[in-house]
């Protein structure tokens, strides 16, 4: 049984790929903040489904995830889709929320890939896929910290998959565009209808759900993909062919 | 912060020409667009933890408006 690891486990994109996965054949070491959201799985897959809550702006917790929870067993794929999204005029943004932004959508990824790099804790082969964003390559005003998190992984992609080439293990990034899920609910709570029409209406396809994403996720977890490695898919319903 | 220190955070944030009162009718001024609600948000989501939503940006009308949805016992 290949063993993978998640963040963001509990909501959105995290909990339809710890799904996908199970369904598959999957083991799942998930890793969220609150485990009701997530009881439902637990439930139905408790053989093959492992959680842990922890908060990843807490680094110095890290060592939990690789020297306990993960009881030994070597990972075969990593999905990071921890993160977290943010409308701030530039007027506003201070150091500290930079900071803020950049320690969840970054720098936690950036230490998950120090532990997982080390042989101890991954097979060869690995597959790893970071969530990045439309946005990584595109601009929205009042999205300076979301959008510079966001490229700053498919810079840390291309970078890591040069690196852990050597073992065969592939780093990827996929870019979603607006896709239905809790943080997009929490969005559109902020901004106006006609504003909301207008984002659904850039979306040729309309807007995605989260099994719109999950396929590709998979394929870049299975064999099948072994040979593609530092790329950045876009799976957006064609927002950013425009 | 009191009453008027949060209307003094507000005209600097918003770099408004005029000086902002609490019956100052925020939908009104020359300055306000989406930008401007955008950094509404911001300030008061960075002052008092609360963001506010679009509908909430539908209905205000006054600073004292503002001031009445954030909750006047939080100001001091």
């Amino acid at each position: 049984m290949k063993n993978v690891l998640v963040t963001g486990a509990t909501s959105g994109i995290g909990k339809a790929t710890c799904n996908s996965l199970l369904n598959e054949g999957y083991r799942v070491f998930a890793l969220g903040r609150d485990v009701e959201k997530i009881k439902d799985l637990l439930d139905q897959f408790s053989e093959q489904l492992h959680f842990l809550a922890i908060d990843l702006n807490s680094y110095q917790e890290y060592t939990k995830i690789f020297d306990e929870f993960l009881s030994g067993q070597k990972l075969d794929g990593l999905v990071h889709c921890a993160g977290m999204e943010e409308t701030l005029p530039i007027n506003l943004y201070t150091p500290e929320a930079v900071q803020r932004i950049f320690n969840i959508n970054v720098f936690s990824g950036i230490e998950l890939m120090r532990f997982f790099a080390k042989k101890k804790y991954s097979n060869e082969g690995a597959g790893v896929v970071f969530l990045a964003s439309v946005m990584a390559t595109l601009g929205q005003a009042g999205k300076t910290g979301y959008c510079a998190s966001k490229s700053a992984i498919l810079g840390m992609v291309k970078s890591l998959a040069l690196e852990l080439a050597k073992r065969k293990i592939r780093v990827n990034a996929i870019s979603p565009g607006v896709v239905n899920t809790p943080m997009t609910q929490k969005l559109f709570s902020q901004i106006e209808e006609d504003n909301i029409e207008r984002i659904k209406n850039m979306h040729p396809l309309g807007i995605g759900e989260v099994e719109d994403v999950t396929p590709t996720i998979l394929f870049l977890l299975s064999e099948g993909s072994k040979w593609i490695t530092g790329q950045n898919f876009i799976i957006d319903g064609g927002y950013s062919i425009q | 912060m009191n009453k008027a220190e949060f209307i003094k955070g507000l005209e600097e944030e918003l770099e408004l020409e005029i000086t902002l009162t609490a019956e100052t009718d925020l939908k009104g001024l020359d300055e306000w667009d989406s930008m401007a609600a955008m950094l509404l948000i911001g300030y008061v989501s960075n002052e008092f933890g609360l963001t506010l939503t679009a509908d909430d940006i539908k209905n205000i009308s006054t600073v004292q408006s503002l001031i009445e949805r954030i909750g006047v016992e939080k100001f001091n």
